[in-house]
């Protein structure tokens, strides 16, 4: 009777483990094949090294490159916005506060994850749009800097939870040493804790780029979705905007379809990558404190 | 019972994947028929065949009137008997989605929709992979150039000829004052909707011919995004829907296109160039329910939602 239990379970786990498992290579699997004919149309020199997106025009070009360097600059400079802010609240959330505050705190910087990105973008498209139409002379406020900053929003409890976490690990180990030496707090934050976490931090930094990559809807709504060359101040398409935008009025089954597969799959890649990078320096960093 | 409670939960999850399974092949007619028939078995023919559910997708300009008019429809009739005594006692359901006109054609190619919707015509590509394409004109939309109403432009003219649209959402005028010498050194800012939308290529094919639209122009991902732009920035353009700047009159100004304004007359007569159709495609022969559905939407009843939509309705 046991066995039977213990079996049919084992059954039912290992079918969802499975299961799940086949969904994650079959996502993968169907955008390469949809992939395949833009693949095998265009070359690569005009898809990665290129700078015209016109897929309908009657000289149609197919250039993913400002899309991929738009979506890199965007997240990038998000991510060099919201990391400092990040740390400092992790330092300040770790030693200046009582744990029980501090706990409400994080709850609420939780919280700012929850929020749906729509409502980011709307905020964005109302608020920081028109501030910058204001306050920098520009005509339009659609900008990398507009999706960049309303990124670093979205991002700032992504990291500063990651953070905070190592903070507190690193506080329990080193706070009591320090303070019998009678360092002062700040030198401890300034010389132990932060060379202690550097690596967490910037593990943390990588898994909130992976998500600024893939971030859609935010972003569209304040970057002005122009396949150009991205500027700090002009407008851009990052690849999930181009994907969201075209895809429900492409044209089945055509070179433009498949174009935004192939879009989805670039995507796909660097977010690999950055996971990748971010896997192995978080092993070697795990080995060192370890 | 333990042993009981675990088969059980097997089950449950046997049932669930297999109703994936059929969820997924999402049934060209004959098979539905098979599936009613196994759901009802003791049911006569006539009612085998019947499928009470309708399944629209399709085109986001289009979309909203179609589910108006289906609301409208539904709780008239509520169950299909009384829509035509003929037909048994199930309740009407009009599922209603929106996705663009390229993902109206698509469902209805791959038959995950009974119905496309598909603002623009239908392309001849397109007409290859549907053999039994039948169409049916809801209504027109017309695009209107749209410009906020302190745009000093209105201050100089209230027309623009083609040439000049053309010159201005390519990028060859770069500021209002290369369009006109006595307004102000500001750029032109050119919202349009994303380039393979069936509003940009109405507007391609009807005005701009071979010409491409400037790519830093805004793409903006719905023409309510559009219209909000035009009405928050002073110095935008765009081809704003003519049933949405009937919704905000007084917040958008429109241009007259080589002297003819989008009205209602101009747009029916054709004079008024900028306009595309609104239609309801399908794959094949109608069901009954679907027929009746359909006289529904051309019905008066159905013209009059059209109209309160801001669209030109086709009767």
């Amino acid at each position: 009777m046991k066995d039977l239990k213990e079996n049919i379970f084992r059954t039912i786990i290992t079918i969802g483990a499975v299961l799940s498992g086949i969904l994650v290579l079959l996502v993968f699997f169907y955008i390469l094949k949809e992939s395949i004919p833009f693949f095998r149309e265009v070359s690569y020199k005009e898809y990665l090294f290129s700078s015209s997106w016109r897929p309908l025009s009657t000289n149609p070009a197919y250039s993913f490159l400002p899309m991929i360097s738009a979506t890199l600059y965007v997240s990038f400079l998000a991510i060099l916005i919201a990391t400092p802010l990040s740390v400092g609240c992790g330092l300040f959330l770790s030693f200046n506060t009582s744990k029980k505050s501090s706990r409400i705190i994080l709850s609420f910087i939780d919280m700012i994850a929850g929020i749906p990105s729509v409502i980011f973008g709307f905020l964005g498209l109302v608020l920081l749009v028109k501030f910058l139409e204001r306050n920098l002379d520009m005509v339009s406020g659609e900008s990398v800097l507009a999706g960049a900053l309303l990124l670093s929003v979205m991002l700032f409890p992504y990291i500063v939870t990651g953070c905070t976490e190592t903070f507190m690990k690193a506080k329990d180990i080193y706070y009591g040493a320090s303070q019998s030496l009678g360092v002062s707090k700040w030198y401890t934050m300034r010389r132990i804790i932060l060379p202690f976490a550097r690596k967490s931090i910037f593990v943390n930094m990588i898994l909130a780029l992976g998500r600024a990559i893939g971030e859609t809807m935010a972003v569209m709504m304040v970057t002005g979705n122009s396949p150009i060359f991205p500027k700090l101040l002009g407008r851009a398409e990052t690849i999930p905007s181009l994907i969201a935008l075209e895809m429900g009025t492409a044209t089945y089954k055509s070179l433009h379809y498949s174009s935004l597969y192939a879009a989805g799959l670039i995507l796909i890649i660097l977010v690999l990558i950055i996971q990748v990078i971010a896997y192995m320096i978080n092993k070697a960093g795990m080995r060192r404190i370890g | 019972m333990k042993k009981f409670s675990f088969i059980s939960i097997i089950l449950v999850l046997v049932l669930i994947l297999t109703a994936g399974c059929t969820g997924q092949q999402a049934a060209p007619p004959a098979q539905e028929g098979e599936q009613e028939q196994a759901e009802t078995p003791e049911g006569e023919e006539a009612e085998d065949e019947f499928n009470p559910q309708i399944l629209f997708n399709g085109s986001s300009t289009l979309a909203p009137v179609i589910a108006s008019i289906s609301t409208n429809f539904i709780e008239g009739y509520v169950t299909w008997d009384k829509v035509d005594p003929s037909f048994p006692e199930k309740n009407i359901a009009i599922y209603v989605s929106a996705g663009g006109s390229g993902q109206g054609v698509k469902s209805v190619i791959d038959k995950t929709s009974d119905f496309g919707m598909v603002a623009r015509t239908v392309k001849d590509s397109e007409k290859e992979q549907l053999p039994e394409l039948q169409e049916f004109l809801v209504g027109i939309d017309a695009l209107t150039l749209g410009v906020n109403p302190n745009n000093p432009v209105l201050t100089v003219k209230d027309n623009l000829t083609k040439d000049e649209i053309v010159k201005i959402f390519s990028g060859e005028y770069k500021t209002w004052k290369d369009l006109d010498a006595s307004l102000p050194d500001k750029e032109i800012i050119v919202v349009t909707r994303d380039i393979g939308g069936g509003a940009h290529e109405v507007f391609q094919s009807k005005v701009m011919g071979d010409v491409e639209v400037k790519p830093d122009a805004i793409q903006a991902p719905s023409m309510g995004a559009l219209v909000t732009k035009i009405i928050e920035n002073e110095y935008a353009i765009g081809y704003a829907s003519f049933g949405v700047v009937n919704q905000n009159i007084g917040k958008v100004a429109t241009l007259k296109v080589d002297g003819v304004e989008a009205t209602k007359e101009n747009i029916l007569g054709g004079s008024y160039i900028i306009q595309r159709p609104l239609l309801a495609i399908i794959n094949g022969r109608l069901t009954e329910p679907q027929q009746a559905f359909i006289d529904y939407v051309m019905s008066e009843d159905g013209m009059k939602v059209v109209e309160e939509m801001g669209f030109v309705p086709a009767k």
